[in-house]
């Protein structure tokens, strides 16, 4: 079932589980923006430093990003908002079945995977029910991507987004411990509806904060790409990155404001590695990106060359994700590796409520 | 000339009263909409939709208790679905307390706390989850319907004036953090005005002196327009902005 094998991680670590952040920041008395920051220098030969740059690993607060940034720098982000996207249903037997939407084609129409604890289960013809009128019919796998489900709900549109709001909870994994409120999965600048998974690189981000780095100088400017599910729930699936393709949109402005900030000796700072794609998707040899949407199945590697990203804003990631092979892009496994252990070291928190790491 | 063209306004309350004035004056200036109001009042709420909609402007509705966390993400995740912005927000919704209106030494805590909930904290989580993307593209206005009885400590508006008080401060202190991003957030007392909330509250009271809501609505459009753009922090009396005008 399987279409690729096992990929090597680029980092192996154990992840200690009092690492782990179980809930957002603010629940630690900390607030959004204050959360730490570790600033990985992607060449720490590059002598003699210019202002702001830095030649060795730093240990910092979210909310000093601006010592590390120029004038003329521009952060770009996934202004995508997160939805709801773990449904509980039962089958024609009554059985539960856990739904977590992977990603919305058309219409009534997702991708989905379905559950019984960490079970993959499903069938063709397998009717759902998930209360409060809602319902909808599995038609079949996707041959490309066999652990996805097609199916089809009973509404569409607006009335379906309404049904997965009343009905759903945020997609979580083991270690946040219980469902969260829908608002703290998002981003102070989170627009349009259509990520299943917080985009969680700018969460850090606070108004306060961006309206600083304005004054300063520092540009911001977003983009959409709605993100899938990061798990299938299945480690040997996990560990082969299955390639899911995303929905993005790169707006005018965004494109020119990119171009303009390279033009005039800018950095462009990605904000999520979501972003990473969706720029390196569009980018032109030169290093230039146009507007447009579509879809993208990019994967980064340590093979990628980077064309329209300079520096990277993300979390911390578990060995096994497939984030490490695209950080590996940005800077040498190796001082990656050296980072994440001073990281597990001082006691640095993972996952999408945790601590930072800018890449510059 | 249509005041609002090409803008998207979300209105809360907007079945009856003044929320269904302004929707129907908003229509006229052009502006598409997003009209909610609790489920117990989706049937006038579709009414005022119909109007809306028969005078050629977008209109989606949304039921949703604006004193409900959950209700408010899904609102505003709603209204940026179909529209992908929204540059004018009211926050109209408003709860009047128990009726007859109670002495505070004898108002039952939990209806006040229901009363603090609708007209403070719901304004609060919807403007905050809504200036977001307005901050991002650099202009929005925010609108929030206070009352006299947020200045004047009347006798049995308990609940109420304070909690139009708060609101008031709301506007104020949101105002200023944001000088300077062309983001916009005033208040507007709307004054006496011949609605359910207004009769509910003065049973005895004499409602050929109150004004019809749709009087009272020029104000809004200012606020909610282009033409204000530097007007930010401030608290407008509607009747006064009709003298002046």
């Amino acid at each position: 079932m399987l279409n690729s094998p096992a990929v090597d991680p680029v980092i192996q670590f154990a992840l200690p589980p009092e690492l782990e952040a179980h809930e957002p920041p603010e629940f630690r008395g900390v607030r959004r923006d204050q959360v730490r920051l570790l600033v990985l220098p992607r060449n720490p030969h590059l002598l003699p430093l210019e202002k702001g740059e830095i030649e060795a690993v730093t240990h910092t607060r979210f909310d000093s990003l601006g010592e590390f940034l120029r004038v003329g720098d521009l952060l770009v982000v996934n202004s995508s908002r997160t939805l709801p996207g773990l449904l509980h249903a039962r089958d024609e037997r009554n059985n539960p079945v856990e739904v977590r939407l992977a990603q919305r084609r058309d219409g009534a129409w997702w991708d989905v995977l379905l559950l019984n604890g960490r079970t993959h289960i499903g069938r063709a013809g397998m009717f759902l029910d998930f209360g409060d009128g809602l319902m909808a019919r599995v038609d079949a796998r996707r041959s490309d991507l066999p652990f996805l489900w097609r199916m089809q709900f009973n509404h569409c549109c607006l009335e379906l987004l309404d049904s997965i709001y009343r009905l759903g909870e945020p997609v979580r994994y083991s270690y946040v411990r219980e469902a969260l409120p829908m608002d703290l999965y998002q981003t102070v600048y989170a627009t349009v509806p259509g990520s299943v998974e917080m985009p969680s690189a700018g969460r850090p981000f606070s108004w306060e904060l961006i309206l600083k780095l304005r004054r300063r100088g520092i540009n911001f400017a977003s983009l959409v790409l709605h993100t899938g599910l990061s798990s299938t729930r299945d480690d040997g699936v996990d560990a082969t990155h299955p390639n899911y393709e995303e929905e993005y949109q790169i707006p005018e402005a965004t494109a020119t404001a990119i171009n303009r900030a390279h033009r005039d000796g800018g950095r462009i700072i990605a904000v999520g590695t979501t972003v990473v794609r969706a720029l390196e998707t569009v980018a032109r040899a030169d290093g230039s990106v146009e507007a447009g949407e579509g879809w993208t199945r990019l994967r980064i590697t340590a093979e990628h060359k980077q064309r329209a990203v300079e520096g990277l804003i993300t979390g911390l990631h578990e060995p096994q994700a497939s984030h490490l092979d695209l950080l590996s892009a940005f800077v040498e496994p190796q001082r990656l590796r050296a980072a994440y252990i001073e990281a597990i070291e001082r006691g640095y928190l993972w996952h999408e409520f945790g601590d930072m790491n800018l890449i510059i | 000339m249509q005041h609002l063209e090409g803008k998207v306004a979300l209105i809360t309350g907007a079945s009856r009263g003044l929320g269904r004035a302004l929707a129907i004056e908003f229509a006229h200036q052009g502006a598409e909409l997003v009209l909610n109001s609790r489920a117990s009042s989706a049937r006038e709420l579709a009414d005022t939709r119909r109007v809306c909609e028969s005078l050629r402007v977008r209109t989606i509705t949304v039921l949703a208790d604006v004193s409900n966390r959950a209700d408010m993400e899904r609102l505003a995740a709603e209204a940026l679905s179909v529209f992908g912005r929204v540059d004018i927000l009211v926050n109209n919704a408003s709860a009047l307390g128990p009726t007859p209106m109670p002495y505070l030494t004898d108002y039952p805590p939990d209806d006040f706390e229901a009363v603090l909930r609708t007209n403070v904290v719901a304004p609060f989580l919807l403007t905050r989850t809504l200036i977001g993307q307005m901050l991002q593209r650099g202009s929005g206005s925010i609108i929030n319907v206070s009352s006299d009885a947020g200045v004047v400590g009347y006798a049995t508006w308990g609940a109420y004036g304070v909690s139009k008080a708060a609101l008031d401060h709301l506007t104020r202190t949101w105002a200023a953090e944001l000088d300077g991003t062309a983001v916009r957030l005033n208040s507007v007392d709307p004054g006496d005005m011949d609605t359910a909330m207004k009769r509910a509250s003065e049973p005895d009271g004499d409602a050929s002196q109150w004004a019809p809501p749709e009087s009272v609505t020029p104000v809004f459009v200012y606020l909610a327009s282009d033409e204000s753009k530097s007007v930010s922090g401030q608290r407008f009396a509607a009747q006064e902005f009709l003298k002046s005008a």
